[in-house]
């Protein structure tokens, strides 16, 4: 048995895999929903399509495994989608003048500092419930939007305009040994690090001590604004890990880019299984989730279904997430 | 034919079962209720006394078993349906539309049978006469007392021609006056040919006006008696399983020289308190809810903003600003919410028990988990802890062994000064002694404890000392193996 891997909420082994797929149809309806449209639409299997499948994936999974610490400390962070613009803008409009290296590194502080920002905003004015933290990081996703407005003065900025070397964003893009790309490489890290942060350190389990009764961990000595600090810096940094990877793919920055992965990232997490109201969940459960949404919008779009049936249909998912989730946790306590 | 002194069974239940995960909460229980006889049911928390009425009531389902009532077998019922058949609960948080009228809740959901707004009221008026209760059918429910509530909750049972009526704990928030009433009532009833369940902590009731007894532990039915067969010490050795020759441990005796001492708190509550603490002493807090007996030790605690604190630990002047802090310096705290403020109960006991030593389990920011489930494991043994293992999710254990497991949490980094808010509050007469021999313990191996309780005989029978908190102040002090009871509330209440 393995002992470790049990202790908190969302294990994974298979036996918990299984209980999960029967207690969990929003999975059997994406996998179903897969299966109908590989039969009717043969260019789902296309090695075409699964490419852009996984390159979908890449800027998704990183907003959204920054987003799974915070949803699993009873937070929000909707801030993202303004940190992805800045951090874009701010990383391709540098390259000419620092250099390619240094430019994705100063993007990633930029994502850093926005997290800190978060944070400090939150603990500051005492912010304790989901409520709170949805309102000041949607004020804050404003202040980062206009910020890379402003930068840019609206402009879209093209990486291929830029004079010096581009070549380090080529291989994010497109680079890699065998199979492996390089954006993959670098997911694979990252989910890797958050996982044993996660499982096995301190930091992990306060914040999803944090999530789960945030009176009872402060009064047992347990440092909630520690976590605080560190959940919005991780889900920072990986929105701005997110924009690089983005602007590798796409070659371009817009200020606006980042909107549409707000609420995608959230809505991985919760169809992923992490419980929205804090308190358990996991990384692990995030990949699949963003999996089967990804698997979803590229569906429906192979089945020319409208996007606005499309945005119907994300906004009814969600809601179903919950409602299982709700049903689950009042079906196991008596 | 049936025999006059030996009526048949109005209830059968037979060899019922009910597990929830990780918990048997109903093991094979039998019990027959006849009609006409006010029968009841005795057992701590989590004895299976709810359970088994929310299965009669059709709120849970049972594993196995069979169910008679009134000649039916009752397999699978609605709440709804149950009432139809004559089967009433009055569930001790009342289950009423505050919004809407008396008249009006009795027939809830039956106006148009029940002859519309002036039939509602007309056949509720008559309910309610019969019953002696004068309330006005026109009255708002929430402007009603809980003990009138329960006259409205009694009169929509009789609207259902109730041959079975179940009260749970329904002495819980009624004055002496308001108990005499329902007792009345209960005799009315009971003339009537309606049998009534009486589910109750109190055994004064149970000797009081209940015909037969049936006494419930951990799932099983233990024994059911005429109430005239049965004494009252050997109800509570049936009830928890032991004979208990008293319901406190000795007091312990107090030594030593001041551990903690408070120079001054104020806070928006708190005037200046000032307050001292000796080794291996048990100070009683004995104040009204509201009194800033909690502002004081959350703010002691270090988990309240103050707005001055001044506070000594061995002489020496220390800093308190979060209970992080209070924690490093070896003060401990059960909080007086358990459910809100101690625990964690999406979570395994054993993260529960390691919650204020998990920075000493953490090495290099990794948790040693097998350290985790030893400290656990230690705990559970020694506070006799019953759960299934260390890693069952708190939520699932009863009230008493939810305590026990905060409690452990704090044992384990051996508290030089531990705050009990309220430790024993809702939890069973077994698991209180074993909470009280615990605090014996503690002080004894040199720690020292604040105590709050609104229970004035677990003050006065633990504490080396009490002082009195009223209005924000410490207004008195004494020691209660001399002074009287009267003479500390009339201290608290500021009447002296």
């Amino acid at each position: 048995m393995s002992a470790s891997t049990q202790r908190l909420g969302g294990r994974v082994n298979s036996q918990t895999a299984i209980n999960l797929l029967k207690s969990n149809p929003i999975f059997v309806a994406i996998a179903a929903l897969a299966v109908v449209t590989s039969f009717v639409e043969p260019q789902f299997l296309t090695g075409e399509n699964l490419n852009n499948i996984i390159r979908q994936f890449g800027t998704l999974i990183f907003a959204a495994l920054g987003m799974t610490l915070v949803i699993m400390a009873g937070f929000l962070d909707l801030s993202i989608g303004g940190i992805i613009g800045l951090v874009a803008v701010v990383t391709v409009t540098l390259i000419d003048t620092v250099g390619q290296g240094p430019a994705i590194l100063i993007g990633l502080s930029v994502g850093l500092g926005c997290g800190l920002l978060n944070s400090a905003l939150i603990i500051s004015s005492g912010a304790l419930t989901q409520a709170e933290s949805l309102f000041i990081t949607y004020g804050m996703s404003l202040v980062y939007g206009a910020a890379a407005l402003m930068y840019v003065q609206g402009v879209t900025q093209f990486l291929t305009y830029s004079k010096t070397s581009i070549a380090l964003f080529d291989t994010i893009n497109s680079g890699g040994i065998g199979f492996l790309s390089v954006s993959a490489m670098i997911f694979l890290v990252c989910l890797a690090i958050l996982y044993v942060i996660e499982r096995r350190t301190y930091a992990g389990r306060a914040i999803v001590l944090t999530g789960g009764n945030k009176v009872a961990a402060r009064l047992a000595g347990i440092p909630i604004s520690r976590s605080i600090v560190i959940i919005y810096s991780v889900s920072g940094v990986m929105a701005a890990i997110g924009a690089v990877v983005l602007v590798s793919r796409v070659t371009l920055a817009d200020p606006t880019m980042g909107t549409p992965y707000m609420t995608q990232a959230i809505l991985a997490v919760v169809v992923g299984g992490t419980a929205l109201i804090g308190g358990r969940g996991s990384v692990m459960w995030t990949v699949v989730g963003t999996l089967l949404l990804i698997l979803l919008n590229n569906c429906l779009n192979l089945l020319e279904v409208s996007t606005y049936v499309q945005y119907m249909l994300r906004g009814a998912i969600l809601i179903m997430a919950i409602w299982l989730d709700r049903v689950k946790q009042t079906s196991v306590s008596k | 034919m049936v025999v006059a002194s030996a009526p048949a069974a109005l209830l059968t239940i037979n060899d019922v079962s009910k597990a929830f995960p990780g918990v048997k909460a109903l093991d094979h229980v039998t019990l027959e209720v006849r009609p006409g006889r006010v029968h009841g049911i005795v057992g701590e928390n989590g004895a299976g006394k709810s359970t088994l009425m929310k299965i009669l009531s059709g709120v849970y389902e049972k594993d196995s078993g069979e169910i008679t009532f009134d000649g039916n077998v009752i397999d699978k019922v609605t709440p709804v349906e149950s009432m139809h058949m004559g089967l009433a609960i009055i569930y001790q948080e009342l289950n009423l539309v505050n919004t809407m009228s008396v008249g009006e809740n009795v027939f809830l959901g039956r106006f148009a049978e029940s002859g519309g707004r002036a039939g509602v009221h007309a056949k509720a008026r008559a309910l309610l006469d019969s019953i002696g209760c004068k309330v006005d059918t026109h009255k708002q429910v929430s402007e009603l007392s809980v003990s009138d509530k329960q006259m409205v909750e009694i009169a929509k049972a009789l609207s259902f021609d109730s041959k079975l009526i179940i009260m749970d704990e329904p002495s819980s928030s009624l004055t002496n006056d308001e108990m005499q009433k329902l007792i009345k009532i209960i005799h009315e009833l009971k003339a009537k040919g309606i049998a009534i369940i009486y589910i109750s902590h109190k055994l004064d009731e149970i000797f009081g006006f209940c015909d037969v007894v049936t006494v419930m532990r951990d799932g099983h039915v233990i024994d059911t008696r005429d109430v005239s067969s049965i004494t009252r010490n050997e109800m509570i050795s049936m009830m928890v399983g032991r004979t208990i020759e008293n319901e406190y441990p000795p007091r312990p005796e107090c030594a030593g020289e001041t551990i903690l001492e408070i120079k001054g708190i104020s806070t928006r509550k708190l005037r200046d308190v000032k307050l001292t603490l000796r080794k291996g002493e048990i100070l009683g807090l004995v104040g009204l809810v509201g009194s800033g007996r909690t502002e004081l030790v959350r703010a002691l605690f270090g988990a309240d903003r103050v707005a001055g604190k001044s506070i000594l630990l061995d002489g020496k002047p220390v800093e308190i600003n979060s209970p992080k802090d209070a924690i490093n310096l070896g003060l401990a705290m059960v909080p007086e919410d358990r459910k809100l403020q101690g625990l964690l109960l999406g979570f395994a006991v054993e993260q529960n028990i390691s919650l204020a030593v998990l920075a000493r389990l953490t090495k290099r920011g990794f948790i040693d988990t097998k350290g985790e489930s030893s400290i656990s494991d230690r705990q559970i043994k020694a506070l006799n802890i019953k759960t299934p293992s260390g890693r069952t999710k708190i939520r699932s254990l009863s009230g008493g062994n939810q305590q026990k497991a905060i409690l452990g949490r704090w044992l384990e980094m051996s508290p030089r000064v531990l705050i009990l808010d309220e430790p024993t509050k809702g939890i069973d007469v077994g698991a209180k002694y074993e909470i009280y021999l615990l605090m014996k313990k503690i002080v004894e191996d040199g720690g020292s404890i604040i105590l709050i309780s609104s229970e004035l005989p677990e003050v006065l029978h633990m504490s080396n000392r009490v002082n009195t908190i009223c209005d924000g102040r410490i207004n008195g002090e004494f020691d209660p193996a001399v002074a009287s009871a009267d003479e500390i509330m009339a201290k608290a209440f500021e009447f002296a």
